[in-house]
């Protein structure tokens, strides 16, 4: 199963390879493809994400009509109400100085009229103050009068004091004309001022309570000349404020010099004696007259409070002031239309801006959602959706590029999902070889036995590469022949006929010529090929076609692999391979096969050799002691006196016999033993023993020995020891071995016979006051057939091998041996055992 | 009445030694040279005590004392097993077919003569 995953994993891999053009939704796809094992076509549904994304571009698009529709607003109304604003600025200023000059040239036109009326009054009453004749008398005065009256008509009444100020004449249309009168008039302003300042004007007054009247007197030239005082009515003057036309509720008034109202169109106001004096544009005009710098707005508030626009002239001679006022509602009116229609244009142009916005944003969203619920369908997996649209500009050509994107998308997708079939099966056919070879492999490792191996080889050949039948054929050098060492799927009668056909390097076969090219060959129609020895046959075993594939071992022709098919046609070049890859397993198995029957050939005849060894030493072992048996045995006898007395000499040459005959047994001993343990055939006993009484024993067989030299013998053994475990036997004859080389080679002093039981080990040394062991000499000494002087040796005797067998049972039990030896100094031989010797070491 | 010693041998040599030792220490000899022969005169003779070599033509050792031991009648009879290789194992050997003692070869003629002294004291 784990390789099925790997499979699917490697599949999700290549087909992600594939993909990864389309982006990352077909890489999850691949991603999930591996992660889950459900068939390919359930996991064509698209993941989740793109359900998020869809949401998320649906909010997008709302975002995006409620942006455009607010961007054309704001530009429409925008531009809209930056033009109202501009307009009704310039409009206000505009209309405020054309009206401001308009009321300022009615201003100055009655104050002109007024003056001119004032002035011609002026001349009038100035010329009937005029100097008369003496002697014309009063009547002369009265004539004159009388004519001014006709003349000027508003004038009402007319009189004249003389230069004492004494009334002379007096003529009126309203009552009877006075001559004479004689009132004293001249403490009166009138009078006064006249004389003063040749006229007076008096303030405005009112007669009959409802015109108003100015009372004008000219003095005449000279001290003697009289004062001509005329009472004008100034109904002139209302009526002409009256006349002038302000608008609809503007209207004109004078004010005399100190603001009292003197002509207004209300009447009323007139004879309530209003004082405009303190109305802001009044006071400001009538300082204006005398400080020029000052300015007057053209916006005041009138008595009434009302909002006015305001402009003055002054009357020159009179200072007097003409206003002309219109208020400011009526004045603005203008503008205020101009103000309605804007806003309505505003908000029609809003209006307008709003539902075109709509409209606009409409138009380009509503293709944009369409594509975006397009692209969402294509996304989710709907890859045979199209979006349709018709716009004929660019959103058209983005809706076409996803149709586009689609198609390919689809187009893209069903080859992925026909290359990961592929792969898929690519891949199982793959793991399904390796699976064939491992078992191969396998089987080549678990069973020796050739034929098993080829023929496991051969079924799984012929299985892989779809053929019917297969044989293996190995190569003999020596004959030149092949023979057929595994069949598959073949009659007994065809593999007869091939055994018959004997098929050798050379003939003109597949088989052969494959061997020779060392390399695969195939016969795609068998019927069709070239002929050989073998075609007939098996045409009729319906063969039709072939692959032979050399089996090589470094360039050595092992043998030859065939499968067979039973319908033509060519072997693809993956079966090819495979088939070769199945022809080296061969080869290695048949060589693996080969070398393993050499080695157990040769280990066999080792065996043999070494069993032949070990009978001829036993053999010699025997032979050489039966000999000697009689030698030593005759000796003992002789030397016994069971033949008689013999003379000294001859005890003394039957003792070098016996001795010679003894060495000579100990050399067949040790030869024997080292050949033993050599084979691995010496084998310990283990057993309990006393290393007190080994030592003991060594010392009774070596005593004589020492004390025959003259040697001291020390034994220092510990009571305490514990029973050891191991060959006793070996053990005392190491012991002996070393005691003996002690006493041999040492000629004064003594042999020391040391042993302890120490952290579970037996130590034991032997130490001599012999002559010593050179260094060099200390390392060689286990080895066989080494003494440390030959010289030496042949004096003291030995075979040599002793150490080299004593060092072989101590290493047997899991001890060491080990020399300490200084030359001249004597030698120490030291041996340590394990107590209870280990049973692995051959301890049986 | 002298005790009466079965020597299984082959080697005339061997034969002859033995012979001098024993009947110079007062044993009465019988001798066979194989196996056979000697559980033949084993049966025939019943002797005192048998040395018996152990490789030995037609019928070894072991078996030739596997066989006088299988005898209830010669079965108390001591045989000193005369082994010749010397090596560990052939002691058991000899002592699993059924031998009372042993003494390797090549022996001493006076540590045999201790030895056969052991089961057979010598007549006063």
């Amino acid at each position: 199963m784990p390789a099925l995953v790997t499979r699917m994993q490697s599949a999700a891999l290549i087909a992600s390879a594939m993909v990864r053009s389309s982006g990352r939704r077909l890489r999850d796809f691949a991603a999930q493809l591996g992660s889950r094992k459900r068939p390919i076509a359930s996991a064509l549904t698209w993941p989740r994400p793109l359900s998020n994304m869809r949401s998320a571009g649906s909010e997008l698009t709302g975002g995006l009509f409620r942006k455009y529709a607010v961007f054309l607003v704001a530009l429409v109304g925008g531009s809209l109400l930056i033009n109202a604003l501009i307009e009704l600025y310039y409009s206000y200023g505009e209309s405020r100085q054309a009206l401001s000059a308009v009321q300022r040239e009615k201003a100055v036109g009655a104050a002109t009229v007024i003056e001119q009326f004032v002035k011609e009054i002026e001349g009038q009453v100035g010329w009937a103050t005029g100097f008369l004749p003496a002697g014309s008398g009063l009547e002369q005065r009265r004539l004159d009068f009388l004519r001014l009256l006709r003349q000027a008509p508003a004038i009402t009444e007319v009189s004249y004091l003389d230069a004492e100020g004494r009334e002379q004449l007096k003529i009126s249309r309203l009552a009877m004309d006075t001559v004479g009168s004689g009132a004293d008039l001249s403490k009166e302003p009138t009078f006064i001022d006249a004389k003063g300042k040749k006229r007076y004007l008096s303030p405005v007054y009112f007669r009959r309570e409802s015109e108003p009247y100015l009372t004008m007197a000219i003095a005449g030239p000279g001290r003697a000349a009289g004062v001509t005082v005329a009472e004008i009515n100034l109904k002139f003057i209302v009526d002409l404020v009256s006349q002038i036309q302000v608008g609809k509720a503007g209207m004109a008034y004078v004010v005399d010099e100190r603001g009292l109202l003197i002509a207004h169109p209300d009447i009323g106001l007139v004879l309530r004696k209003t004082d405009l004096s303190h109305t802001p544009h009044v006071a400001l005009a009538l300082n204006k007259l005398r400080d020029a710098t000052v300015t007057v707005p053209a916006i005041s508030r009138d008595h009434a409070g009302r909002e006015v626009l305001t402009a003055f002239a002054p009357i020159g001679s009179l200072g007097w002031l003409v206003f002309v006022d219109l208020p400011l509602r009526e004045a603005l009116q203008p503008v205020y239309d101009s103000l309605r229609r804007t806003i309505i244009v505003l908000g029609l142009g809003l209006a307008f801006a709003v539902l075109a916005g709509i409209w606009l944003a409409r138009r380009m969203v509503v293709p944009i959602r369409a594509l975006a619920r397009g692209a969402a369908r294509i996304g989710s997996g709907d890859l045979d959706h199209r979006i349709e649209m018709r716009s004929g500009d660019e959103v058209q050509v983005l809706a076409d590029s996803f149709n586009d994107m689609g198609t390919r998308l689809k187009d893209s997708y069903a080859t992925l999902e026909q290359k990961v079939d592929d792969r898929t099966r690519e891949l199982s056919q793959a793991l399904d070889q390796v699976r064939a070879l491992v078992g191969v492999g396998q089987t080549i490792n678990s069973t020796l036995e050739l034929q098993a191996v080829l023929v496991a080889i051969l079924a799984q050949a012929c299985r892989l590469a779809d053929a019917e039948g297969g044989a293996i054929y190995t190569f003999d050098e020596a004959s030149n022949e092949f023979t057929l060492a595994a069949t598959h799927g073949m009659s007994a009668e065809l593999i007869e006929t091939i055994r018959q056909a004997h098929p050798s390097l050379g003939d003109n076969g597949p088989v052969s010529d494959s061997a020779l090219k060392r390399s695969a060959i195939q016969l795609s129609d068998v019927a069709a090929g070239p002929a050989w020895v073998l075609r007939d046959a098996l045409l009729q075993a319906d063969v039709r076609a072939l692959l032979a594939v050399p089996l090589l071992r470094e360039e050595r022709i092992i043998g030859v692999l065939i499968v067979r098919r039973d319908r033509p046609g060519a072997f693809d070049q993956s079966i090819i391979d495979l088939m070769q890859s199945f022809a080296s397993q061969s080869a290695l198995a048949i060589q693996n096969a080969r070398l393993f029957q050499e080695i157990e050939d040769k280990s066999r005849q080792l065996e043999v050799a070494s069993q032949h060894k070990s009978q001829f030493l036993a053999n010699m072992s025997h032979e050489l002691r039966t000999p000697l048996n009689a030698i030593l045995g005759y000796t003992e006898l002789m030397q016994d006196g069971l033949y008689g007395e013999l003379p000294r000499k001859t005890l003394e040459v039957l003792e070098r016999v016996r001795a010679n005959g003894k060495h000579l047994l100990g050399l067949i001993n040790d030869v024997l033993d080292l050949s033993k343990i050599e084979a691995g055939q010496l084998v310990l006993s283990s057993e309990h023993y006393s290393m007190k009484n080994v030592v003991e024993m060594v010392v009774l067989a070596t005593e004589a020995l020492a004390a025959a030299k003259k040697l001291g013998f020390k034994i220092e053994v510990a009571d305490d020891m514990p029973l050891g475990r191991g060959d006793e036997r070996r053990i005392t004859q190491v012991l002996l071995n070393l005691v003996g080389n002690a006493i041999k080679f040492t000629d004064t002093g003594q042999v020391c016979i040391a042993a302890h039981a120490c952290n579970g080990m037996f130590s034991v040394a032997v130490v001599d006051t012999g002559p010593g062991i050179p260094d060099a000499e200390q390392g060689r000494l286990f080895r066989e057939f080494h003494q440390v002087d030959s010289s030496n040796t042949k004096e003291k005797g030995g075979t040599g091998l002793g150490l080299a067998i004593a060092k072989r049972i101590v290493e047997l039990h899991g001890g060491r041996i080990w020399v300490e030896s200084k030359l001249g100094n004597g030698s120490a031989f030291h041996f340590e055992l394990p107590i209870r010797a280990r049973e692995s070491a051959g301890v049986a | 009445m002298s005790k009466c010693v079965l020597i299984v041998e082959d080697q005339e040599d061997n034969r002859a030694i033995l012979r001098d030792l024993l009947s110079t220490s007062g044993y009465e000899l019988i001798e066979a040279t194989n196996g056979e022969e000697g559980v033949a005169l084993a049966e025939s003779k019943r002797p005192d005590l048998i040395l018996m070599d152990v490789q030995l033509p037609i019928m070894d050792g072991y078996e030739a004392t596997r066989r006088i031991k299988g005898n209830v009648e010669l079965k108390s009879i001591p045989v000193i097993a005369v082994t010749s290789y010397a090596l560990s194992g052939d002691e058991a050997k000899a002592q699993a077919a059924g031998c009372d003692g042993y003494v390797a070869k090549p022996f001493s003629p006076r540590q045999l003569l201790a030895k056969i002294r052991e089961y057979l004291p010598a007549e006063v």
